[in-house]
């Protein structure tokens, strides 16, 4: 079935919410799982995969610092690392970020993008040693990218290829939305019969 | 001739973007009904209706058509017969009078056939890019059933009855921007037409309105024969589309701060350009004078059964006598006429008041104020994205220019956050609860950005001014939506409202008619603290009717006589 990116964003929000990350990383996660859709990516695929690695928790999957390399004592969230690079996309133009085993770096590659439309200038993703470039815009991605990588490097440079065929819809496998709506699911409050009349407010008829 | 001079600023944040105030906007100029129909006058656009296959008991389907310069539109419409134990303006309802969707283009029968397949089910169906909106309607069970029968038996409606209802069917619920598999905003965005927001909602409704004139007739038709009488195009003129609006909307001004601001800022800054006017010409002041009379007969014919809205009205009907007295001098021959104006509101006058002289003072004055009308849409998706070598100080800065009253408040108070916003798993409907005497903190939605905002500014504390906010959000993620705001509010000063969203007192209506004003609705309704009806496009010309001589004014109803 195709969804429309909006709904891809919003459930794409709400499943990380459901599995732990703050909001305003869920609505990074969102806007993540979009853009790589509108690239012609599995996005919903790879939230997917790294909703059930359940990464979400800072302590361990956040950088322990972020000067030198990053690396947590776990495997790094993408999201987290992500963002972090969005945040920080002046200090690419010093020299690149390095990072040490990341989990599903594909989902780094929105915040790649998002650091080249700040900077105006292209960003590379290097993960043992596959290159993705982007300029924010355009999308080059090989073939074969991890599902893990020992080393993650992003630097400013490089030029998108062969850019990635834009799409207005997502058509996600069937399983890895339901994984989606799965984590979604945990931010519904159970519909309960006091809520029905008091939550939306039932006041005077609607039948009139 | 205008004589322009002397700059006047924008009004407070603080003042505007409170709630009691935001719950006390009415439409103006800049309005997105205005907008549509003084676009579709200019451009000429054509209608017409290819399908109207409708059956003796209103059970069928309809097609119209909106072709404008470049592109045509199509309202497809499913009417239905539905027993009146089912009708429901709530969002939980599963069946409606009639049902509707915009169609990109014109449809086939084969498209026709797939939506008779989908949009009667509404939530339960699935629309495709081809659709632009999702939508539905209720009749008013009184009023419809008061024409229909009054036309069979060959007479007109009694116009007080139009009048004390104002609309033969009421929407509930008006879908769109990729919800239900429709064409993402981002699709249509760059399209002329629909480049102002919710130009395909508006539109859709417009036809909507056009379906319903036609679908009452035809059943009128249908029962009288040859005996029934045609709806006289005065009163037909003089029916609106009702809507009923719930809580949805009310997270939806916050989850939008730069496209709400947007809104709020083209009003604010036409207000102020107006308002720099250094004296108005006779012609100004007889347009803003003939416009004020309509608009009091409007304030006349505006009914409302709730406690809060019946007191707001009695102020406001004083406050048109206020007001008619005090132009009736020579107030406004004075120079600055329309910042005295502002400024003796402030004074005199009730919020309600006071917001109607804002919006009433910009109608003579279209070369001022329309062009703004390009400016409402959210066109910067970069102001998402964090600044994470923003110095703490700085963040600091942005925090206080909006929450500085909110940073003392005592947030563990249980009346400063009796109420907690969730989802529910029902329809995925927003609601509001009551945190200390329901199961929903677990499921609480950031629609307190106030608390929240407090919340950071003391996290913020451990940190120095010059450290960048980086450092802050790495240890600090929960904090990171309300960083986000906080930068987004350089670019939209009018984004957050100055208010506690999650108080004992908090009215959720005050967010809903701020939302709905911009749409150009009139006559609010509160029906509880939480959902309020509205009428849309009454005495807005039908399309036979529209040229640009008709096509903004029709929101102030014609003085009689």
């Amino acid at each position: 079935m195709s969804y429309s990116l909006n709904e891809m964003e919003a459930t794409a929000k709400r499943a990380a919410r459901g599995a732990g990350y703050s909001w305003g990383l869920a609505e990074e996660a969102g806007k993540a799982t979009r853009w790589l859709c509108a690239h012609g990516l599995e996005g919903e695929a790879a939230l997917a995969r790294l909703l059930e690695q359940g990464l979400a928790n800072p302590a361990d999957h956040a950088p322990q610092t972020l000067d030198g390399d990053w690396s947590g004592s776990g495997m790094l969230c993408p999201l987290t690392a992500g963002a972090l690079v969005s945040d920080l996309a002046g200090r690419l133009q010093t020299g690149p970020i390095h990072m040490r085993e990341v989990a599903v770096p594909i989902a780094l590659l929105p915040f790649a993008a998002s650091a080249a439309r700040r900077l105006r200038s292209c960003v590379s993703v290097e993960c043992d040693g596959l290159v993705a470039v982007t300029d924010g815009s355009d999308l080059s991605v090989p073939d074969g990218f991890p599902e893990t990588a020992q080393h993650v490097t992003v630097r400013v440079g490089g030029s998108p290829a062969s850019g990635c065929a834009r799409k207005t819809r997502a058509r996600p496998d069937p399983a890895n939305w339901a994984v989606l709506n799965r984590f979604a699911h945990r931010t519904f409050a159970p519909a309960t019969e006091e809520s029905r009349l008091l939550g939306a407010g039932a006041g005077l008829s609607d039948n009139d | 001739m205008t004589a322009q001079g002397t700059h006047i600023a924008r009004r407070d944040p603080a003042d505007v973007m409170r709630l009691k105030r935001l719950g006390s906007l009415h439409q103006c100029r800049l309005s997105f009904m205005r907008i549509l129909t003084r676009r579709m006058a200019r451009e000429g656009w054509a209608f017409s209706r290819p399908v109207f296959d409708i059956d003796g008991n209103g059970v069928g389907r309809a097609v119209y058509t909106a072709q404008g310069p470049e592109r045509v539109y199509s309202l497809v419409a499913f009417a239905h017969d539905l027993p009146a134990e089912l009708r429901s303006d709530r969002v939980i309802a599963e069946a409606w009078d009639a049902t509707f969707t915009l169609f990109d283009g014109i449809p086939t029968a084969v498209d026709v056939d797939r939506l008779s397949q989908n949009v009667p089910l509404q939530e339960a169906g699935r629309v495709s890019e081809s659709e632009l909106s999702l939508s539905r309607a209720n009749r008013s069970v009184r009023l419809w059933a008061h024409v229909v029968d009054a036309l069979a038996e060959g007479r007109q409606p009694d116009p007080e009855q139009i009048d004390s209802v104002g609309y033969l069917m009421r929407t509930t619920a008006v879908y769109g921007s990729g919800k239900f598999g429709a064409a993402d905003r981002e699709v249509i965005a760059d399209r002329d037409e629909l480049q102002a927001p919710f130009q395909a909602e508006m539109l859709s409704v417009y036809l909507t309105r056009l379906f319903v004139r036609d679908l009452v007739q035809h059943m009128a038709d249908a029962k009288g024969g040859d005996q029934a009488a045609r709806l006289d195009p005065a009163i037909a003129r003089r029916l609106g589309i009702g809507n009923s609006t719930g809580l949805g909307m009310a997270p939806f001004i916050v989850n939008h701060p730069v496209l709400f601001n947007n809104w709020i800022m083209a009003r604010e800054e036409a207000i102020a350009r107006v308002r720099g006017c250094q004296s108005a010409t006779a012609a100004e002041i007889d347009t803003f004078l003939q416009i004020l009379e309509r608009s009091a007969v409007s304030v006349e014919r505006w009914r409302s059964q709730h406690p809060i809205q019946i007191e707001k009205l009695a102020q406001l009907k004083a406050d048109m006598e206020t007001l008619r007295a005090h132009v009736g001098s020579d107030a406004l021959r004075e120079d600055a006429p329309w910042d005295r104006l502002v400024r003796w509101s402030e004074t005199a006058l009730s919020e309600e008041g006071q917001e109607l002289v804002a919006s009433l003072i910009l109608e003579p004055y279209p070369d001022l104020v329309d062009g703004l009308s390009c400016c409402m849409a959210d066109g910067n998706p970069g102001a998402f994205t964090i600044d994470g070598a923003m110095p703490v100080g700085e963040v600091r800065s942005l925090i206080r220019n909006s929450f500085d009253w909110a940073l003392t408040l005592d947030w563990n108070a249980p009346e400063n956050c009796a109420r907690a916003w969730y989802v529910s798993e029902e329809k995925l409907e927003p609601r509001m609860g009551e945190r200390f005497e329901e199961p929903i903190v677990d499921y609480e939605q950031p629609l307190a950005p106030a608390r929240d905002a407090a919340s950071a500014h003391k996290a913020l504390e451990a940190y120095s001014d010059d450290q960048p906010v980086a450092q802050f959000l790495l240890r600090h993620p929960e904090h990171r939506h309300t960083i986000r705001r906080a930068q987004m509010s350089r670019v939209a000063p009018y984004g957050e409202i100055h208010d506690n969203t999650i108080s004992a007192s908090v009215l959720p209506i005050d967010m809903l008619r701020a939302k709905l004003s911009f749409f150009g609705a009139t006559h609010f309704d509160p029906r509880s603290d939480r959902w309020v009806r509205i009428c849309m496009y009454a005495g807005a010309p039908y399309p036979e009717d529209l040229t640009p001589d008709t096509a903004d004014l029709w929101v102030y109803p014609e003085v009689a006589g």
